[in-house]
């Protein structure tokens, strides 16, 4: 088991740069979504509304499939299990993240946007300088929580073969003559890993001020 | 392309689909209704008088929250064999996703606890009422009502969860839409399907839970 640290480790590593990968792609989507849905058109805003709620009800594992096995039939594109779990993850964690940045933007009183427009503040101004710097503070700290629900979800491209942290834990596991040993550890890797991140995102809370990470829907993972 | 979206070809395995569903449908019940027990444990235990039971819960919420569902999956499903028990596929989900879902349980059901000020306690004893009563008129109700929102949540993120069970070799709806979708190749229609059972179990959970927030706490804003 001893020998196997390193490459439990380097997969480690791996999972950290899916998930990160996914959130960032999560994030900038979220962002967006929740900026269209500051535009008052009532279509608009219930495309973005359905997007959200589609993914919020969905599993991310039918997606996931979706993306590795659908899409290439669809579209007769290649897809490799890291692009299609990029993708599953990243789709779900925009959901959530159009949620976490929405609140963000409502958690900011009228009172600062009319006070930017008597100023003569542009709309694109008062978000940036007005809007984004004040909301950004009720944004981060749920989002940690997201990412350590989109690190967590990672682990089910090793359902589609993806070799990250989970599926090296289990090759590791069939070369040891099974037990349940590597398992044990595998779970040890991610706790760690999780454990500091929530640790990270609690010192950002005490910082800024604000409530404890909320579970959203379908953080479980 | 030329991919054409067609159900016809799939249409022989829609018995099997209701089956899965059902196995869904029943995993999930079980396990929220389990982990709400063994969460109302945690909480108690993260309550407790004594330190070391209070760490032994903090620790479980923790862990729980911390690791993913799918690596406790396979724990369960590898380890119990080891231990001497024999689980099926079914029984090692369900113990999966009931400890998994205890964890975030626990932290609901603490903040619920933590909502009712303690003076309230003893305001209630000294009416004369005993701890029975003040438990079922005192505190369960301003629990639940604290309760309610992310109760629903946690519901829906259990039924997407036990999508998970797919991996311990459970026939649920996730894998009917694998095994048919490499089966017949038709996975765009599969997801679609799936989709479309997963979307009705999670918004019915949903509607029924803002049309029941607005029965119960006609005033509140909370629903």
């Amino acid at each position: 088991m001893m020998q196997y640290w390193p490459l439990m480790l380097k997969s480690a590593g791996t999972t950290l740069w899916l998930s990160w990968l996914a959130m960032l792609l999560g994030a900038l989507g979220g962002t967006a979504l929740a900026l269209l849905r500051q535009i008052r058109f009532a279509p608009l805003r219930w495309v973005v509304i359905g997007y959200m709620e589609f993914f919020r009800s969905i599993p991310i594992l039918i997606v996931l499939f979706f993306a590795f096995y659908g899409v290439p039939l669809l579209l007769e594109v290649d897809i490799s299990p890291f692009v299609a779990a990029t993708l599953a993850l990243a789709l779900h964690a925009s959901a959530t993240m159009s949620e976490v940045v929405s609140a963000g933007i409502a958690s900011v009183g009228r009172g600062q946007w009319e006070a930017a427009a008597a100023a003569g503040f542009s709309w694109p101004q008062t978000m940036r300088h007005i809007i984004a710097p004040q909301a950004l503070r009720v944004i981060l700290p749920p989002s940690v929580g997201v990412f350590i629900t989109t690190l967590k979800e990672s682990s089910l491209a090793s359902i589609i073969g993806y070799i990250e942290l989970t599926r090296t834990g289990l090759l590791v596991r069939d070369s040891t003559g099974g037990g349940f040993l590597p398992l044990l550890a595998l779970g040890a890797v991610y706790f760690v890993i999780n454990y500091a991140i929530s640790q990270v995102g609690a010192a950002l809370e005490r910082r800024l001020h604000i409530g404890r990470r909320s579970d959203l829907v379908g953080a479980m993972a | 392309m030329g991919y054409s979206f067609t159900l016809r070809t799939i249409y022989p395995y829609f018995g099997d689909l209701w089956q899965s569903a059902l196995n869904t449908l029943s995993l999930s019940l079980l396990a929220i209704v389990l982990s709400i027990a063994l969460g109302a444990l945690v909480a108690l235990m993260r309550r407790s008088a004594l330190r070391p039971v209070r760490l032994l819960g903090a620790a479980y919420v923790e862990v729980m929250r911390n690791t993913p569902l799918l690596v406790i999956l396979y724990l369960v499903y590898f380890a119990a064999p080891e231990a001497g028990v024999r689980l099926s596929s079914f029984m090692a989900a369900l113990v999966g996703l009931t400890l998994n879902s205890a964890g975030y349980m626990a932290e609901i059901l603490r903040a619920g606890l933590i909502a009712v000020p303690p003076g309230q306690f003893e305001a209630a004893q000294s009416q004369g009422m005993s701890s029975a009563q003040v438990l079922r008129h005192v505190v369960f109700p301003q629990v639940f009502r604290t309760i309610y929102a992310p109760l629903g949540n946690q519901v829906i993120a259990v039924i997407l969860a036990s999508s998970l069970a797919t991996a311990v070799a459970l026939d649920e709806v996730a894998s009917w839409m694998q095994t048919v979708g490499s089966s017949s190749f038709r996975f765009f229609e599969t997801f679609v399907v799936a989709a479309v059972v997963y979307l009705v179990l999670c918004q019915s959970v949903n509607i029924a839970r803002i049309l029941i927030g607005r029965k119960l706490f006609p005033q509140g804003r909370r629903a």
